[in-house]
């Protein structure tokens, strides 16, 4: 859409610069022919003036002349010479000035009536001079027509007339160049403004379309930002709440492991053996009194049962602290006796405290104590438990 | 200007843990290993709060408390320990000594928590502004 108002805005504007250039060329036109005919009116003016001029040259010398024939005096003879040489002259230029021109040939007429105007006068000065102001006279009586003056005046009359119709007839086709190319030049502004008021339209329009997207882009842009931002406060404060539930985490995995190795310490810190059973009698942990007073390694005695080491007097067909574990009881200050892994019996007394999950016996701790006072009975079949 | 906290414990997973912590909560947190430690970053720059462990190598925490007391009588003292307490007079005696008392098996929030008790939350106070 918006290539295709380009286009059209450059095509118009290529256009315009067209009908300019076409109006320019026609108005430079117009001008040179202007000057063309300023020329040639200039030329014909002169042709108009060059034929009266030999006319008015002719007229003096002939009243210079007549004067000498009447009076013979040489400044009469002179001033008629004078004349009809600047007249010859100005014959020879309007000649030479006409010679591409059709109405050279009327120069060439009135050459030749002047010429034989001037021959004529010739003879009368001959007769002057020779039989005197009589002779000259009757020749001039004789040859009425001899000076031919009349002839020369109305073919002056008829060149001027000519001169004037083309004149007047080039005048009419300037004017009407002139309004032709007036013409012209207003059509061709008019259309060059329309143009430019149609190009403007097609400007303003683009424009306008231009803005709308533009403003619709901000807008977007801004939605788009404030989607972002809002995203991206969501992300820092899930990532906050995640680095807070990290944090969480490991502080209560540190916690707890500190916590455990604290009670590790508690517990290895007992001088007293400490034996953490399952229900089953099996031995889960041990303190590390316990593999000092048996010399057993903890790897020996964990998931053997507590009866390897630890010997207790018969009073019943089980176990006591089986039936103590599955009563969920507590037995205290009970005698048996530990056997170390060289075989020695070693008197003891121990405590048993259930281990309890949700209110539900899975294990418990056995704590043991040397015993200085008298060795316990025997261990009876009781003593014979899992191993 | 950030509340400065200053926490004094031997054992360097626990500084890391609580200075992260806090200062993601918006306070500055400095963190001492051993009493010497302590003592010279509270005289530089004096903390609105001292977070002891109770175990502390070269001393313990009843030691530094009663210093830090004496030095510092109005800045509130906490005593975050592993060493577990039970309900009963042991303590009581400490509560009466320290102005809080939280095991370290408390959670960080909780300790967070009590922490705003005795100093302010500056996320609120900004929040506020």
């Amino acid at each position: 859409m918006k290539e295709n108002i380009e286009k059209r805005v450059v095509g118009l504007f290529f256009l315009m610069l067209v009908i300019l250039v076409g109006v320019a060329w026609l108005a430079a036109n117009t001008i040179r022919k202007s000057t063309d005919k300023s020329a040639w009116v200039n030329q014909t003016h002169e042709v108009i003036l060059g034929a009266n001029s030999a006319a008015s040259l002719l007229h003096a010398g002939d009243a210079s002349m007549s004067a000498y024939l009447l009076t013979g005096d040489r400044r009469d003879q002179e001033n008629y010479r004078t004349a009809y040489r600047a007249m010859a002259s100005q014959l020879v230029v309007s000649v030479d000035t006409t010679k591409l021109n059709p109405y050279h040939k009327d120069f060439l007429s009135l050459t030749n009536l002047i010429g034989q105007h001037i021959n004529f006068t010739r003879s009368l000065v001959q007769a002057r001079e020779q039989g005197g102001e009589d002779a000259a006279r009757q020749l001039a009586l004789s040859h009425p027509d001899g000076s031919s003056t009349a002839d020369i005046d109305l073919l002056v009359r008829q060149i001027n007339e000519h001169q004037d119709n083309v004149l007047k007839q080039r005048d009419a086709e300037a004017v009407i160049q002139a309004k032709e190319t007036t013409r012209v030049i207003y059509a061709g502004v008019v259309v060059n403004f329309a143009l430019l008021l149609f190009a403007s339209v097609l400007i303003r329009d683009d424009v306008k379309s231009r803005r709308i997207a533009a403003t619709a882009m901000a807008e977007a842009n801004a939605q788009l930002e404030a989607k972002v931002q809002e995203r991206t406060a969501e992300l820092v404060k899930s990532n906050q709440s995640l680095k807070k539930e990290n944090l969480e985490r490991r502080w209560s995995y540190q916690a707890l492991d500190h916590q455990f190795r604290y009670n590790q310490l508690i517990v290895n810190a007992i001088s007293e053996m400490v034996f953490v059973i399952s229900k089953a009698l099996n031995v889960s942990r041990v303190n590390p009194s316990v593999t000092h007073v048996t010399e057993w390694e903890a790897q020996d005695l964990i998931s053997q049962s507590i009866e390897r080491v630890l010997q207790i007097p018969a009073d019943g067909p089980a176990n006591p602290i089986l039936t103590a574990l599955n009563e969920g009881r507590e037995l205290q200050e009970r005698p048996a006796a530990v056997v170390t892994k060289s075989g020695a019996s070693l008197p003891v007394r121990f405590n048993l405290v259930p281990l309890r999950d949700d209110n539900k016996v899975v294990g418990g701790v056995v704590t043991v104590r040397p015993w200085m006072g008298p060795p316990p009975k025997p261990a009876g079949p009781a003593a014979s438990g899992p191993h | 200007m950030k509340k400065h906290i200053l926490s004094v414990d031997d054992e360097q997973d626990i500084r890391e843990l609580l200075q992260e912590s806090l200062s993601m909560r918006g306070f500055r947190v400095s963190t001492a290993a051993n009493p010497e430690e302590a003592r010279k970053i509270a005289k530089a720059d004096r903390p609105d709060l001292i977070i002891l462990d109770f175990q502390i190598e070269e001393s313990d925490g009843f030691v530094l408390i009663d210093e830090f007391k004496k030095l510092y009588p109005t800045i509130p003292l906490m005593l975050l320990t592993g060493a577990v307490f039970g309900k009963g007079a042991v303590r009581e005696v400490i509560e009466k000594k320290v102005s809080s008392y939280l095991d370290k098996t408390a959670s960080l929030s909780q300790i967070v928590d009590e922490i705003h008790r005795l100093i302010g939350d500056p996320e609120a106070e900004a929040t506020k502004k």
